[in-house]
């Protein structure tokens, strides 16, 4: 039995060895084949990186978020249908107070007035998105001081003329310097800067650094009074909640609460939106996967492609050898050892370029890595995956040819010319 | 063994065999039943002119070719209900063939050419090797062990499809036409080969047009037009020299 199995493996050897004597005879097109499936499986191998690398991006850029959390813009949700009873959306800053006072679970709120806003120090200018909000915008959005402090409570009180700024404003404006303490003008008035966020990073291309906080009541005065129709009116909430609180019901909660607090009644449609993070997590995963559908399968064509390459190939083969196949039989090769061969023969090619194609896609993802600032991740299991892959791709298109020379009879090959 | 043994078994028999090919609606009777029976040891020599059936009876009882009627019976095995696989085990295991072209590979060297049915026996490696060569030593080609087929003269290419087909160590030798393609010295060669062959017990049927190898035979089967026409044993010898 042992015996017989050894065997078995020495007719694989020798199958590989005849494979790799008759792919090596045709050398230049055995590599134009080869070809084919390198390219095929480059595509199939990146395009399934690039879509988890993407799935990767969106969950960062929700989780830098924060992870448990609730949006809440005054946006008519239309998404019902039914009357609406209001011009316009509606969220105020007693909103906000009436939310945290009510709601159970609430870790910490944070309402935001965001505006465009110019730096200017020392004749250097920045221009940045500043988000007007309280302290506890740090504790939802996971924002700490690297160094200097976080806006408090007092400064919203008093409107103070104070900013924290993000590194990468930090650097436009002051280089390597820690400008905790400076003066820098907005819009021409004077700011102290009392602190510099810890770096964030980015997220598909966009930089989470290049941001400035400041208390929401000196947003309020100095730049958007005229923007907002009530002097109390918000942009947006975010309402952080503990860990383990069921956001679906809190958002329930909310609802609840501000609907009775502007009376809307029955299916009228309410002049706010609320969205949670789970529900943000759940549509990309959506979004990400049918993109990543999209993209494996238009690299799969270019992989079918190549497979048809091999099968042309194997074909071709077949017929110049036919002969040899003939003499092979009359040798006493048994019919499964006639398509073993050629199967071996298809299999190698398409393994061998399998390999380089995974070579190329480990080196363009991490050039997408490097220089677009994307993860690409690919793992042990995609490459393995690749390779299992074409070698199952030489056996399907390698197939018919294999078992078409295998039929062949022995008299009718040997004739052949 | 029993009393009354009947006469010794035929190595190779053939029944009523025919062979006909349909060629834009017309029918070639290319053998057109044949019945013999050859013994073990015999040497036989099958003559007669182009298009008279020769190869295509060879290539029935080498069981490459599929008989239109009639039945081929080899070391006493009916090979009509046998499939293709169990075909080319018995081919494998029993006849040797030499062809006219000597059908080498191309671009591989003399000790796996003729190390190829050895692979199909299901040898191992070493064991392939150890055997072809010393096929290919009997053969006087000890020394032209890597030599692909391109550098061997005509006469050295014929030597190794002979190793080959004997590497097996198979009952019976077909050679059809084997010395068609040499010159007449090293056709004298070859024909020196199947006689020591011969002598040492090998059944060799060979097809030629040549009469030295016929001669040398101890049979001559005549065909003409698909049908055996003459039939004889040849006693006397002719002397071998060396
Ligand atoms: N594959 C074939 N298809 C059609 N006719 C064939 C085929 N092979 C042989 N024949 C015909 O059968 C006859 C015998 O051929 P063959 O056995 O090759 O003769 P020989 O070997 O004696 O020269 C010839 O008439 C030949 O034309
Ligand atoms: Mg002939």
């Amino acid at each position: 039995m042992i015996g017989n199995l050894g065997q078995k493996a020495s007719g694989w050897i020798v199958n590989i060895a005849i494979a790799m004597t008759a792919l090596r005879t045709n050398l230049m097109r055995s590599i134009l084949t080869t070809l084919g499936v390198m390219i095929g499986v480059f595509a199939v191998t990146l395009a399934v990186a690039v879509g988890s690398g993407a799935q990767v991006s969106v969950m960062q850029s929700i989780n830098a978020l924060g992870s448990n959390m609730a949006l809440v813009f005054p946006q008519p949700d239309t998404g019902e249908g039914g009357r609406r009873s209001f011009d316009r959306g509606r969220l105020t800053m007693r909103d906000a107070r009436a939310i945290e006072k009510q709601i159970s679970g609430i870790d910490d709120i944070a309402p935001q007035l965001r505006t465009n806003i110019q730096l200017i120090v020392a004749g250097r200018n920045a221009s940045t998105n500043a988000v007007g909000t309280t302290p506890g915008y740090g504790k939802v959005s996971n924002l700490v001081a690297a160094s200097g402090r976080f806006i408090s409570e007092a400064d919203v009180r008093s409107a103070a003329r104070v900013v924290v700024l993000g590194p990468s404003v930090v650097t436009k404006l002051f280089g390597d310097y820690d400008p905790v303490g400076e003066t820098v003008r907005i819009n021409r008035a004077p700011f102290k800067v009392i602190g510099v966020l810890e770096s964030k990073g980015s997220s598909f291309g966009n930089d989470n650094d290049d941001i400035a906080i400041m208390p929401i009541t000196t947003t309020r005065q100095r730049f958007s009074g005229d923007t907002l129709a009530g002097p109390d009116d918000l942009q947006m909430l975010f309402v952080g909640f503990e860990d383990g609180v069921s956001l679906p019901t809190a958002k329930r909660e909310i609802t609840k609460l501000l609907r009775d607090r502007y009376r809307v009644r029955g299916k009228d449609i309410n002049p706010f939106t609320i969205r949670t993070t789970e529900e943000f997590m759940k549509e990309s995963a959506q979004v990400t996967g049918i993109f990543q559908i999209v993209l494996v399968a238009i690299a799969s064509i270019s992989l079918l492609v190549g497979g048809i390459g091999i099968m042309n190939i194997m074909l071709v083969s077949v017929t110049e050898r036919t002969r040899e196949i003939g003499l092979r039989m009359a040798l006493g090769a048994k019919r499964s050892d006639i398509r073993n061969q050629f199967l071996v023969e298809a299999a190698v090619l398409c393994v061998i370029g399998g390999a380089m194609g995974l070579i190329f896609a480990i080196a363009g993802g991490t050039a997408l890595t490097v220089y677009a600032d994307f993860p690409v991740p690919i793992g042990v299991g995609v490459g393995i995956g690749a390779i299992i892959f074409s070698a199952f791709i030489g056996l399907l298109f390698g197939g018919y040819p294999a078992v078409r020379a295998s039929r062949l009879s022995p008299i009718e090959a040997l004739r052949s010319e | 063994m029993p009393a009354g043994t009947p006469k010794q078994m035929a190595l190779v028999e053939t029944q009523d065999l025919v062979k006909n090919y349909v060629l834009g609606g017309e029918t070639v009777r290319a053998v057109d039943g044949v019945s013999l029976s050859i013994d073990r040891g015999e040497y036989v020599a099958i003559m007669g002119a182009s298009g008279s059936g020769k190869s295509t009876f060879m290539n029935m009882i080498g069981c490459l070719d599929i008989p239109t009627s009639g039945e081929v019976r080899i070391d006493d095995i009916a090979t009509g209900d046998r499939d293709g696989d169990a075909l080319a085990e018995l081919r494998n295991q029993k006849i040797g063939f030499v062809f006219q072209q000597f059908n080498l590979l191309a671009r591989t060297t003399a000790l796996d050419n003729v190390a190829v049915p050895l692979i199909y026996a299901g040898l191992g490696s070493e064991e392939r090797r150890a055997k072809a060569k010393a096929k290919l030593g009997e053969m006087g080609l000890g020394d032209r062990l890597d030599h692909s087929p391109a550098k061997l003269s005509g006469g050295q290419q014929q030597r190794v499809a002979i190793a080959r087909a004997l590497v097996t160590d198979p009952v019976i030798l077909l050679a059809d036409e084997p010395t068609g393609a040499l010159d007449s010295k090293t056709s004298e060669d070859i024909m020196q080969i199947f006689q020591t062959l011969n002598d040492q017990g090998i059944t060799i049927i060979v097809v030629t047009h040549e009469a030295e190898i016929a001669d040398q035979a101890k049979r001559r089967i005549e065909f003409r037009d698909g049908k055996v026409i003459e039939d004889v044993m040849i006693k006397k010898r002719r002397q071998t020299s060396a």
